[in-house]
């Protein structure tokens, strides 16, 4: 299918009519829909006043077609790929060319998206991340789904840094301890190239999210509250002021909702979550299905939050940023690729903790994340300081502020273990922020009038743009200042112990986790 | 109200040039001089006439405010230029601002991915000019304004040679 030479290749000659479909779609949809409207009414399929110019207007158009056709084909013909030497380099255009290489070794993730035509004909798309938050580094669309994992397999073997001599390397599963269930989109590599055949790495299956709850999540999530609230209003003003016509003002917002809800139904269908040796493994997807890759360490920042609605049946929400991601430019597709747990029970969620953070930094890792999640400082009578010893650890916002957030002080509070921040804040919108030491960008203290008064201060982390934004409020000045200070420090240590971006070379590297993961999440659920 | 500085304590502050306040009056006397300017129109237009509305004490005060706001600001435009502050550390660069509204920022040196000078035409006039830091993520906003030229230079490659000393990924 593609004409290799010195391991330049194609995507597949389909693709630009896969990637052009709606162009064409619109074309057809525009000349087809008046000649089919005609002939239903019996009228002949020209217009009179147009049937001495049609076939001109026919030329016209073919020639349109033709035009479009032949670019969509020139597009194909002179975009190129090739991975090797470290770099995937990509070459596009023919008028303007663009030549284009991303050092294997920043990878920051991996995406497979599959849209509903391209999976149609067995085909996906392959999306590599680098650390600039804007749009893919490289986007190759669309590859069959066979050479596109082969090709993901391929740069992750090769961006892990481990055993880059030997190209088909079967994976010494010495941190592989589960059962090498090649989960359901895997296949046998059988038939891939004879050059680098990477086998990939064997994965665990971690969690998977069942429908039922998906929909159970929606139906009690933020934006339900607001409808109800709305629709509420709504019915209230139109009986106030016996103006029907209210009702007509909804029919738009009640159609954005319902694709909101559509859009996260479709988006969190089928979630899977999967672990390997190149990092976290995330599939969803009920129409347009996408396999996410996430190396270990690319996590900036992570956020677990519980709407008040969700409390009743415990569950959670888990959103990440990743250098490549971006905010996602707030579209469906984009929060759903920063979202690591669309809706999980705690019991989840300690799986995926320990997926990503497999070495929490403290000895009772459920005590403090469940102290982050649900816990709350002592009441007003109890002393000040007597907090620590049952409340995971946290500093909350001293008593003397508590005029600043009457009911979020004894929530608003932080505890740092050996390898991440934790901030938590929320007393009805329960939030859990966590900041990896070694991924701290840069922070601020910061301090207004009123903050003053009080003697308490914000601390902002600065990560990688993207759905969390880490910011510890209302601290005490005391504690913020030397919160500032031990994390400056925290977080220097922490670097100089990983230096690598290849995440299997310096096997000797962190010896100190024997991966005690595995049982937490079990242990608590 | 008493004013107790968030710094960390024992670091020695390099301040800023004060030939930058010259900066910023220049850029608040642009920002301002216009904005009373539009607000005294209705002002004008009242006096003259032209408009029967609003009452003459709404039309006065309106600028009046503006120019008040304006010069309170003018005041403190002295303070707060000598309220930024930078210190090297041995690992990290800290950089403090605001009076009122204070942050302290911490930069490490590991995480600098590029370091930018730039100067205005009225920071250029005086010799100063302006550096700013950037790390991967955009909210890191590390801004040293009003530094002297040679100061400014000298601190780039020191920047430079120590985030190289220190570089690590993301």
């Amino acid at each position: 299918m593609t004409a290799a030479q010195d391991g330049w290749q194609r995507v597949h000659p389909a693709s630009p009519f896969i990637r052009g479909w709606v162009a064409l779609a619109a074309m057809s949809v525009f000349f087809g829909r008046d000649a089919f409207e005609r002939l239903l009414q019996g009228r002949p399929v020209v217009d009179d006043r147009f049937a001495g110019r049609a076939p001109w207007l026919l030329l016209g158009g073919g020639a349109v077609l033709l035009l479009t056709v032949a670019g969509f084909v020139l597009t194909w013909y002179f975009t190129r790929y090739r991975v090797a030497d470290g770099y995937v380099r990509v070459n596009t255009g023919f008028l303007f060319k663009q030549q284009r290489q991303a050092r294997l070794d920043r990878v920051q993730a991996i995406d497979v998206v599959q849209p509903l035509l391209a999976r149609i004909f067995g085909l996906a798309e392959l999306r590599f991340e680098v650390a600039d938050a804007g749009q893919s580094a490289v986007h190759l669309a669309y590859l069959p789904v066979e050479e596109a994992r082969r090709l993901r397999a391929a740069i992750l073997a090769s961006a892990a840094g481990g055993p880059a001599a030997t190209p088909a390397p079967p994976v010494p599963g010495s941190d592989q301890p589960g059962p090498d269930q090649p989960g359901p989109g895997v296949p046998v590599h059988a038939a891939a190239g004879p050059l680098r055949a990477p086998v990939e790495a064997p994965e665990r299956g971690l969690l998977s999210v069942p429908p039922a709850r998906l929909v159970g999540s929606l139906v009690l999530s933020e934006q339900s509250v607001v409808i109800v609230l709305g629709a509420a209003a709504s019915v209230l003003l139109s009986a106030l002021t016996e103006n029907r016509g209210f009702f007509f003002y909804l029919i738009p917002a009640g159609l954005g909702m319902a694709a909101a809800y559509w859009n996260s139904f479709t988006k969190g269908y089928n979630f899977t979550a999967a672990a390997s040796r190149d990092g976290l493994r995330l599939r969803y997807g009920l129409l347009d299905t996408q396999a996410q890759t996430l190396p270990p360490g690319r996590i900036q920042a992570l956020r677990i939050s519980q709407p008040p609605l969700w409390r009743i049946f415990g569950w959670y929400r888990m959103q990440v940023n990743v250098a490549g991601y971006g905010t996602g430019g707030g579209n469906a597709d984009g929060a759903a690729r920063t979202t690591l747990l669309p809706v999980g029970t705690l019991a989840d969620v300690f799986t995926m903790l320990a997926a990503v953070l497999p070495d929490p930094g403290t000895p009772d890792p459920v005590r403090v994340f469940t102290a982050g999640l649900t816990g709350l400082a002592s009441g007003p009578g109890g002393p000040p300081g007597a907090a620590a010893a049952d409340d995971g650890g946290f500093v909350t916002t001293p008593r003397r502020a508590r005029l600043l957030a009457p009911l979020g002080w004894r929530r608003n509070g932080f505890t740092a273990t050996d390898t991440a921040l934790l901030i938590r804040s929320g007393r009805w919108w329960r939030h859990l922020v966590l900041v990896p030491h070694q991924r701290t960008q840069s922070l601020a203290l910061q301090q207004g009038p009123i903050a003053r008064r009080f003697r308490v201060a914000d601390l902002v982390l600065h990560t990688t743009a993207g759905p969390v934004a880490p910011r510890l409020v209302q601290a005490g000045l005391d504690e913020g200042r030397a919160l500032l200070d031990a994390q400056a420090a925290r977080a220097r240590s922490a670097r100089k112990r990983q230096t690598s971006e290849h995440w299997l070379a310096p096997a000797s590297r962190q010896p100190a986790s024997p991966h005690p993961e595995p049982q937490e999440g079990p242990q608590y659920g | 109200m008493r004013t107790e500085a968030i710094d960390p304590p024992g670091v020695a502050w390099l301040r800023v040039s004060p030939r930058y306040v010259t900066v910023r009056v220049a850029g608040w006397a642009l920002g301002n001089v216009v904005a009373v300017a539009v607000l005294s129109v209705p002002l004008l237009l009242v006096l003259n006439g032209v408009w029967s509305w609003p009452p003459l004490w709404a039309a006065a005060a309106l600028p009046a405010a503006a120019l008040l706001v304006a010069l309170w600001r003018l005041v403190l435009i002295p303070r707060q230029v000598r309220a930024i502050g930078y210190a090297e550390r041995e690992d990290d660069l800290l950089i403090r601002r605001g009076i009122f509204f204070q942050r302290v920022l911490v930069v490490p040196y590991g995480r600098m991915q590029y370091v930018d000078i730039g100067a205005g035409p009225v920071e250029r006039g005086l010799g100063l000019c302006t550096l700013k830091l950037h790390t991967a993520s955009a909210g890191t906003g590390a801004e040293i304004p009003g530094l002297p030229a040679g100061e400014g230079a000298r601190l780039r490659e020191q920047l430079s040679a120590r985030g190289e000393a220190r570089l690590a990924g993301l």
